[in-house]
């Protein structure tokens, strides 16, 4: 892994919060560190669920991620 | 909340079988919510067309599993319905629980939710029907401190484990079913309960080849008992089942007549493979040819019973039909030893060199099957680091081109086209 895992995600989040898709897949953000592996990915941006600074979104089949106020919210349509 | 005209789901109800409409017009004397669903089901068996939205961000905290968030699409029309989130409860390994405890968990469902259940769901989950939003966390709470229980998978997670009966009920259990699940639970707590992988990831654990969970129909990674030595055959027990002392099938299909046991027409000539026979009244095995159907087994349980070497069979990727069609899974580790002494890390090793490589190719609502079939066996025999056996093989390959690796050619594939033209040229 070529980040840190603060900056992995540092990239992540900014990847959620400016990319052109609000809701993302794991697998979206391993381009942030081509060089880290899917597990560090994975855990970097379920840290970022942990502290509030994004959150998930499923469908009850799949999982995807947003960073807050981005995803779809249902409840407040 | 007032009743709605359901007449096409009335319908339901005038069967000899039980029937849902009714239970939930009964269900909606206590809580009436109910009768907005089957309003609801009503205005969709009128429109064919489903009127819940699809998905949301609704959850406990630190779970990205577990709790389905659903809502109405017309909540001015049903607003009983308007949020009705769903909770996958991690079941007891084998679903063995007391009444006792099915009852807490329906009275902590009708504090909080519908108090309609669904029991079980596909990967075995306790499954609980229509909640709100400002339910979920009071639930949680009252479930984990309370009634001692978690929530299962959902989403892109791995999914709640299952295992069959297997030792504790069952004379063929070939490992112990619910030492292996209740570990493999305890192991991936975190993959459970937050997303991990491309999509859903399903384990099952069946003791035996009749593999009473499907788990090689509806399980990514299935994990089937089996033996690698003989089959035990009690000869005088088989002469038993001829003469008509015991019962075949240990009484299963006796609702019938079917006339005197024949062993020839109702084991020997049904084996798959051919590889029983008689000799005078001795019954023989070509237990290489067993390709563990258990028909045998199955018929005569007295006098046939699983060898003595026991482990598993580890098939992986099967799946329904949301892409290509369903698909069994592919048996990819023949035997493998099933050892509580080691914590399982054979297994775990397995598990994880799937997770690594389809983490890495798996490509988004993919299932590992799904890869599997679009890289290649070959491809995945070779990662897992398994030698392909005949077993392996689906049919006699049609194309007649071969295709080496290049480390199998003497010389690789680089190679002087001058001089090869010089010898070669027309």
């Amino acid at each position: 892994m070529a980040l840190s895992k603060d900056e992995l995600k540092a990239k992540i989040l900014e990847k959620a919060l400016t990319g052109p898709k609000a809701q993302l897949y794991v697998k979206d953000f391993y381009a942030c560190d081509p060089e880290a592996g899917p597990r560090d990915v994975k855990n970097a941006a379920n840290d970022l669920v942990k502290e509030g600074k994004m959150t998930f979104w499923s469908s009850g089949s799949t999982t995807m991620y947003a960073a807050q106020g981005r995803a779809k919210d249902e409840e407040n349509r | 909340m007032p009743k709605h005209d359901t007449p096409l789901l009335d319908e339901l109800e005038k069967g000899p079988w039980p029937s849902f409409v009714t239970d939930l017009k009964r269900q909606a004397e206590k809580k009436p919510e109910c009768f907005d669903i089957l309003g609801q089901l009503e205005l969709s068996f009128r429109d064919k067309i489903t009127h819940w939205k699809h998905g949301g961000i609704v959850g406990v905290f630190g779970y990205g599993g577990g709790i389905v968030g659903r809502y109405s699409d017309v909540p001015d029309r049903f607003p009983g319905v308007a949020h009705f989130h769903t909770v996958r409860l991690n079941q007891p390994s084998s679903k063995f629980y007391s009444a006792a405890k099915l009852r807490d968990i329906c009275d902590l469902w009708e504090k909080y939710g519908s108090g309609m259940t669904n029991m079980h769901g596909s990967t075995g989950d306790l499954v609980l029907l229509g909640t709100t939003t400002p339910n979920l966390e009071p639930l949680f709470y009252d479930l984990t401190h309370n009634l001692n229980q978690d929530l299962g998978g959902s989403g892109s997670n791995l999914r709640t484990p299952e295992c069959c009966l297997g030792r504790a009920r069952c004379e063929w259990g070939c490992y112990d079913t619910q030492n292996l699940c209740h570990s493999l639970t305890m192991h991936y707590q975190d993959e459970i309960h937050r997303p991990a992988f491309p999509y859903k990831f399903k384990f099952k654990f069946s003791g035996c080849p009749n593999d009473c969970v499907a788990a090689i129909a509806r399980s990514d990674f299935a994990v089937i008992g089996t033996w690698r030595d003989d089959i035990r055959i009690d000869q005088a027990a088989v002469k038993g089942y001829i003469k008509g002392e015991f019962i075949p099938n240990a009484g299963a299909h006796s609702g019938k007549d079917w006339g005197k046991f024949d062993i020839k027409a109702e084991v020997l000539d049904l084996c798959p493979t051919g590889c029983m026979w008689m000799e005078g009244d001795s019954l023989k095995i070509d237990n290489s040819e067993c390709t563990r159907c258990m028909h045998c087994l199955n018929v005569m349980p007295r006098a046939l019973r699983p060898g003595l070497k026991q482990g598993a069979t580890i098939c992986v990727g099967a799946k329904a039909p949301i892409l290509d069609g369903a698909q069994f899974a592919t048996m990819t580790v023949p035997f493998i030893e099933i050892n509580p002494d080691t914590e399982f890390a054979e297994v775990i090793e397995v598990i994880e060199k799937i997770w690594d490589w389809w983490m890495e190719v798996g490509k988004n609502r993919e299932r590992v099957g799904e890869t599997i079939m679009r890289i290649g066996l070959p491809t995945f025999l070779k990662v897992m680091e398994i030698t392909p056996v005949p077993q392996h093989v689906k049919e006699p390959r049609s194309n007649p081109y071969v295709f080496w690796q290049e480390d199998e050619v003497e010389g690789g594939f680089e190679r002087d086209v001058v001089e090869f033209r010089k010898r070669n040229a027309q």
